[in-house]
């Protein structure tokens, strides 16, 4: 394809002013968003290599606040969305372009000379410019909101999936104990079958019990494996740089949980997607105005003229130094054409996106309220875990163990007390990992996140 | 009122007042009370010179005679039973203990008992094997009125035969039997009969359902007890029984447990069964026996003369009667190879341990940590090794000088009469040979 030299001189001058003003935008993103991210996401041409900031944290263990680190600085779809601020940046920058004045110059021309010069300019556009220029620097904004929206869902995602991954992690761990104890058990049933303690059948009951355990632990290293993988394309990366570690397990749960007042006022006022819609709005009112104005303003092109010489000249080599100047304004009036069409268009997006701005504030409210209750509930059911029902499962093993010492428990009892600890314990992990990702979800709420319920929390 | 029916009247308002005082109480009270003297001290000897019963780990009932009427004082109450070192409950019984105080009397003397209920729900007492006015005997809604919490009743006849009974509720056996409302009730015969005896012994067998960690009978168990008592007490805290070599000795036995009879055997000697809650057995009709069996509801007396002197046990046959709390779901591992389950179960439960694949006759001495409230399977300290026995088990010692005795030591052998560890060149010279296989024993 040809490219006019002129159209790529443009777009070369209007891509690097573009990348600037991308580099200036994150700086309010990073404000926005209340978050660090790293200047490397917009820097330079796009290419395949990972972050070095990226490579470097993972060789250390990962902790949550790394993984958060991590998916800002490599995951793809956040850094397209920082490259699509250009778009906005690139459209504001086109808006506020006054219009190129039309330079003619016409020999023998019909009119009263022998050469003419002719420059023309649309008066009309170039009082139309600023309004438009306007317009599309609410879109600007918008698109800080929307990346600013990203970066704090990312961080919410990372989150999430770190602690999804990480529960996973010590699920399977569980899930390996509580296997070691049903082969316990099938020793143990075993033993007494070669010993002539017991029927085959005891044997086949413990045998049958450990290796239907083991798809269980198998369905916990695919859950892992699963969970490190939605990590890993999280960070944006590949290759030999998929392996990295977890730096341990999920921490505990505060005992007394703060929740701010005001939740949903606070998630109103924080909410990039309320901003955003505010922010297209505020475009789309602009765009309306404008058009309705453009559709009354006669479109005014104002030209200024030189003539030189006069056709009927004499003179063989000559065409006469007599230059006359003049000018001329040409107005075309609005009677038919008066832009109603697009003004009412943009009229009906404008209260069409109201509507949505309208139930999106519906939302936001309603999210904050479903985050608020489910933190409290996860922080309650988590200390209820860590306060009451761990501990009291734990006075179970202890005495079990008694009464085993007492001849009173079989060690089948025994084992199966052990694993209904282990039970416990697992349902605590899921408890735990389900508090912190509603925390995390909270926190994103009220940091400006539209958040709907993950799975993951679940 | 003259100055004896005040004395009368005192006494029993001091027994009212004894009875409103809490169980803890009580139990705190138990060595002081009157009617709990030290142990194994006997009340008067009986006419003719027959010596008083002595009921090792209790009590002889006082009595007070009243217008040549010998008056006593029963109190049906919760008490707190030390059955063993280690394990305690709340029974209920009679005068602070179960089994209560022995009744102790002579043929045709009248006694008046007066029977205060101090229990959450009626009781009566029956004077089990007695024949008596059909109104005395006891039976709840039959002979009587139940007795209600916290009223007094009481019995009044004549002890027409002599003989070894009993006395129990028969209110809601099932649970008052079950929590120890019982005890032993002798009568003297007015002259004596037959050999004079030296010793003359109390022992009631009974037994009961204490869950592992649990401080109160279970009055539904039909089977699985799991505690065995001679006198409320199970091995070791059973008191042992100090006789004289050559003495003769009565031993009489009770049995009012729910469910078990029990044959006693006693180690080292044979005797006689001289009588049974029925009367007097004749002596045409007595054999030697080493084991009497004892049914539930009955009683049996057995007389012998120790020829031996030692340390001899004496307990009931039936072998889970001879251990203690230790439960019966233990995982059957005599004869296994366990070395990878320990393995495992290292890995899974450190504090866990197989037991009972080399047997378990060592597990008494093993000192694993149990629940609180529970006692081992068996086992105490003996002059040789851990006595691997409990529950219904306790010493029969047969001294020389018996009076001058120190229940508490062991008997002292004689040298070259205990087993030793065979000597290699003296099963040579006997033609024993353990290298050999299993064939190697004669036929």
């Amino acid at each position: 394809m040809r490219i006019p030299f002129t159209t790529l001189i443009s777009g070369v001058l209007l891509t690097g002013c573009v990348s600037t003003a991308i580099h200036n935008d994150l700086p309010q993103v990073r404000e926005l968003a209340r978050t660090s991210v790293p200047d490397g996401v917009v820097e330079g041409e796009v290419n395949a290599s990972t972050d070095s900031q990226v490579l470097q944290a993972l060789r250390q263990p990962v902790d949550v606040d790394a993984a958060v680190r991590i998916a800002l600085a490599g995951n793809r779809e956040l850094r397209a969305l920082f490259r699509e601020m250009g778009i906005a940046r690139g459209r504001l920058l086109q808006a506020g372009v006054v219009p190129n004045p039309v330079v003619g110059v016409e020999f023998l021309p019909e009119r009263n000379s022998r050469f003419e010069l002719r420059v023309e300019y649309d008066i009309t556009g170039l009082i139309l410019a600023p309004a438009s220029s306007r317009a599309a620097s609410s879109e600007v904004d918008a698109a800080r909101f929307r990346a600013a929206a990203a970066v704090v869902a990312t961080g919410l995602e990372a989150r999430a999936d770190y602690y999804s991954f990480v529960a996973a992690e010590q699920k399977l761990a569980i899930a390996q104990q509580a296997l070691d104890a049903l082969a316990a058990a099938r020793d143990a049933a075993n033993a007494m079958r070669a010993s002539g303690n017991a029927a085959e059948f005891t044997a086949d009951v413990q045998i049958a019990a450990y290796e239907r355990a083991r798809v269980g632990v198998s369905e916990a290293e695919l859950e892992v494996a699963h969970r490190r993988e939605t990590l890993t394309r999280l960070f944006g990366i590949a290759g030999g740089e998929v392996i990295w570690h977890s730096s341990g397990s999920l921490p505990e749960a505060e005992h007394q949980l703060s929740v701010p007042d005001r939740v949903e006022t606070t998630a109103i006022e924080a909410s990039f997607a309320l901003k955003e819609q505010r922010a297209h709005l505020e475009a789309l009112g602009r765009q309306a105005g404008m058009a309705s104005t453009a559709g009354w303003m006669p479109e005014i092109v104002a030209d200024v003229h030189a003539l030189l010489g006069h056709p009927e000249s004499t003179e063989t080599n000559s065409l006469g130094d007599d230059w006359r100047f003049g000018a001329g304004v040409d107005v075309r009036l609005p009677i038919f054409a008066q832009n109603r069409g697009m003004a009412g268009a943009l009229s009906a997006e404008f209260d069409a996106q109201m509507e949505r701005y309208i139930g999106t504030a519906v939302t936001v409210r309603s999210a904050a309220r479903e985050a608020r209750n489910r933190l409290v509930s996860a922080h309650a059911r988590v200390r209820l875990y860590a306060d009451v029902i761990v501990p009291a499962q734990q006075r179970v093993m202890e005495q079990a163990l008694l009464q085993y010492n007492a001849m009173d428990l079989s060690v089948f009892e025994l084992l199966n007390a052990r694993r209904e600890q282990l039970d416990v314990e697992l349902a605590r992990v899921e408890t735990l990992a389900e508090y912190w990702t509603a925390r995390a979800e909270f926190e994103s709420v009220i940091a400006g996140a539209l958040v709907h319920t993950r799975e993951g929390a679940r | 009122m003259d100055r004896r029916s005040f004395i009368q009247l005192g006494g029993i308002a001091a027994a009212a007042a004894l009875a409103g005082k809490s169980t803890e109480a009580l139990a705190q009270d138990q060595a002081a009370s009157p009617n709990r003297p030290a142990r194994n001290v006997a009340s008067p000897p009986a006419p003719g010179g027959q010596p008083a019963v002595v009921t090792p780990n209790g009590s002889t009932l006082p009595w007070r005679v009243v217008n040549g009427v010998k008056v006593g004082h029963l109190i049906a109450q919760e008490v707190d039973n030390e059955f063993a070192p280690g394990l305690r409950a709340r029974c209920w019984g009679y005068n602070g203990g179960t089994p209560g105080p022995t009744l102790e009397a002579v043929e045709g003397d009248r006694v008046r008992i007066y029977v205060t209920n101090r229990l959450p729900e009626p009781t009566t007492v029956h004077w089990h094997g007695m024949i008596l006015p059909n109104g005395m005997d006891g039976v709840a809604g039959l002979n009587q009125r139940p007795i209600p919490p916290g009223e007094t009743y009481v019995y009044e006849f004549d002890l027409r035969h002599a003989g070894t009974f009993m006395y129990h509720s028969h209110f809601d056996e099932m649970t008052q039997i079950a929590l120890g409302m019982v005890g032993m009730f002798v009568v003297h015969p007015r002259a004596a009969r037959g050999p004079r005896v030296a010793h003359d012994f109390v022992l009631m067998a009974h037994e009961w359902k204490i869950d592992i960690g649990a401080s109160r009978p279970d009055p539904l168990a039909m089977n699985d007890f799991n505690v065995l008592t001679f006198n409320g007490k199970s091995f070791p805290a059973t008191e042992p029984l100090v006789v004289g070599r050559g003495q003769r000795v009565r031993i009489r036995l009770g049995n009012l447990g729910p469910m078990d009879h029990h044959p006693i055997h006693i180690h080292g000697l044979n005797f006689k069964v001289t009588a049974t809650d029925g009367g007097y057995v004749p002596e045409s009709a007595q054999s030697p026996q080493t084991t009497v069996l004892v049914p539930v509801g009955s009683t049996r007396v057995i007389e012998f003369v120790p020829e031996e002197a030692g340390d001899w046990a004496m307990h009931c046959h039936m072998t889970h009667h001879i251990m203690t709390q230790m439960g019966h779901r233990m995982t059957p591992l005599v004869g296994a190879d366990t070395r990878r389950l320990d393995q495992r179960l290292t890995r899974v439960l450190p504090a866990a341990m197989t037991m009972g694949q080399t047997g378990m006759g060592t597990m008494g001495a093993m000192q694993m940590p149990i629940p609180e409230n529970s006692v081992a399977m068996r086992g105490s300290p003996g002059p040789f090794s851990t006595i691997d026995m409990g529950g219904m088990f306790t010493v029969l010692k047969v001294r020389e000088r018996p009076t001058a005795e120190d229940a508490a030591t062991w008997y002292t052998y004689p040298p070259g009469t205990t087993v030793e560890r065979a000597d290699a060149q003296r099963m040579q010279a006997d033609g024993i040979d353990t290298a050999l296989g299993p064939d190697a024993g004669e036929r």
